[in-house]
């Protein structure tokens, strides 16, 4: 308030000039924009949407047929095992994330204006999305094949995916110089791990645990999203020290 | 515009790659020369913002490089470089120019145009892994330029490049050179001695001499030898 009346005060005891030059000062402004104008440049979105595209096709055959050999197995043999092949569905996502430095293009992506990380978190978001969302309708699809409810058939599908994909990031993270083979080894692991089971612990699957399946889920989900937020931060420069 | 590096300096282990390096680049061509060993790369890598220094600073006109807005003025030429395999040569142009993030219609254009200055017309939709490796080179040098780049920086940018094929790429950054900021690391001084406004001698991490260089101030390669000899 007292703000306001200083300045009002001010005006009345000081007569400001009128501007002068005042189109010619707005002209040149705008010849400067002129000047210094770059290349229009794509958004953001613009640029996840075009590396859609650029996303290894094996990547996607892989993804596709492994959901189609769950839903086969799944109407074959309705047991615990098909959820033993999701964490196969990570190790395409984790293969790709390595792509920049297998193939040597890390620097040139680095040195650009999206950057190596904007590369690697926009494959890992469509790949991490396009899986799971296929994962998501494959449980529905193969729902009648078990004698479990919606849920639990969602648990114990998605438990062991994002427990290869956390383990898999942790490993990455840690150690990136590897070209992806450490990850999905890891991945692989995970499923033998998974197929092993309901061999050995069968009483793992009683309805009374889906509590604990459920508790599982969300930590393993948190685990997963902090060791990214962590990936992000350390993603590119220690690569070449 | 001007580039400055300010005390910086990089360690690897037991190995000083750069210390205390303090220069500015402006405008024009400025060659930086040493031996295998020396430290360009490192140093290159640090002014393109990909390698974090671990003393001093370095800034374009006040803006740190690591920022988004120094990466969009900047072309760089890495030392060795691969490519998608399934990747034609005009396909890695256009990625290129994505990760850049021009727009479609620019990128195409830039495209042809540069696949045109480089020479690869002709080779432009095969697949890069059929290319020689000047070919590769050459392709490497117009994704550098696909940008418009106000700094160009290139870690030598005359490898596996044939002398047609040198000479042309000395007119071509002659020419560029003119309004940016050119920075070319080379061990051969011949590739310099034609186009570069100012030079840098680099050895064992340290900056041996800095100054303007102009064709009549005699041999360039005797100077240079002159100038590691003299440190010894």
């Amino acid at each position: 308030m007292n703000e306001e009346r200083l300045i009002l005060q001010i005006r009345d005891l000081c007569d400001s000039p009128q501007p002068e030059n005042k189109s010619k000062f707005f002209q040149y402004l705008k010849e400067q924009e002129m000047m210094n104008r770059r290349h229009p440049v794509i958004s953001h979105g613009e640029f996840l949407a075009g590396q859609l595209f650029y996303i290894g096709k094996w990547i996607w055959m892989l993804a596709g047929c492994l959901l189609l050999f769950i839903v086969w197995i799944s109407y074959r043999h309705p047991g615990n095992y098909p959820f033993a092949l999701t964490p196969l569905l990570a190790a395409g996502i984790l293969l790709e994330t390595r792509r920049s430095f297998r193939w040597k293009m890390a620097e040139f992506e680095h040195a650009a204006r999206f950057s190596l990380r904007s590369v690697i978190l926009a494959r890992l978001f469509l790949l991490g999305t396009v899986n799971t969302t296929g994962l998501l309708i494959v449980i529905l699809i193969v729902r009648p094949c078990f004698s479990y409810s919606l849920l639990r058939v969602f648990l114990y599908m998605m438990v062991p995916y994002l427990t290869a994909s956390w383990l898999g990031s942790v490993y990455e993270r840690m150690h990136r110089a590897d070209q992806g083979l450490g990850s999905t080894m890891i991945c692989i692991l995970s499923s033998a791990f998974f197929a092993a089971v309901p061999a050995f612990f069968s009483w793992l699957f009683e309805e009374r645990l889906t509590v604990f399946w459920t508790a599982a889920l969300v930590l393993i989900t948190c685990s997963l999203a902090g060791n990214l937020r962590k990936w992000t931060r350390n993603m590119e420069e220690p690569v070449w020290n | 515009m001007e580039l400055t590096a300010d005390r910086i300096t990089k360690q690897y282990k037991n190995k000083i790659a750069v210390d205390r390096m303090s220069f500015t680049l402006t405008k024009g061509v400025t060659g930086l020369l040493g031996a295998n060993g020396a430290g360009k790369t490192t140093l290159m890598r640090i002014l393109c913002g990909i390698l974090v220094p671990d003393g001093g600073t370095v800034t374009c006109d006040g803006m740190d490089v690591e920022t988004e807005e120094y990466r969009e003025i900047l072309g760089y030429l890495p030392q060795e470089f691969g490519y998608y395999p399934e990747f034609t040569g005009r396909d890695f142009l256009l990625y290129m120019s994505a990760v850049k993030g021009l727009q479609k219609a620019d990128a195409l254009k830039k495209t042809e145009e540069l696949i045109e200055v480089v020479g690869l017309k002709d080779a432009a939709r095969k697949r890069v892994r059929t290319y020689s490796g000047g070919m590769k080179q050459r392709l490497g040098i117009a994704q550098a330029l696909i940008n418009d780049p106000q700094i160009l920086i290139m870690d030598e940018p005359t490898a596996g490049l044939d002398p047609q094929e040198r000479i042309r790429f000395r007119n071509l950054i002659a020419n560029i050179g003119k309004d940016r900021i050119v920075l070319l690391s080379t061990h051969i001084v011949s590739d310099l001695e034609h186009i570069a406004d100012k030079l840098m001698i680099m050895k064992e991490g340290r900056l041996l001499w800095q100054g303007e260089w102009n064709t009549g101030a005699g041999d360039l390669e005797e100077f240079y030898i002159s100038r590691i000899g003299d440190n010894r």
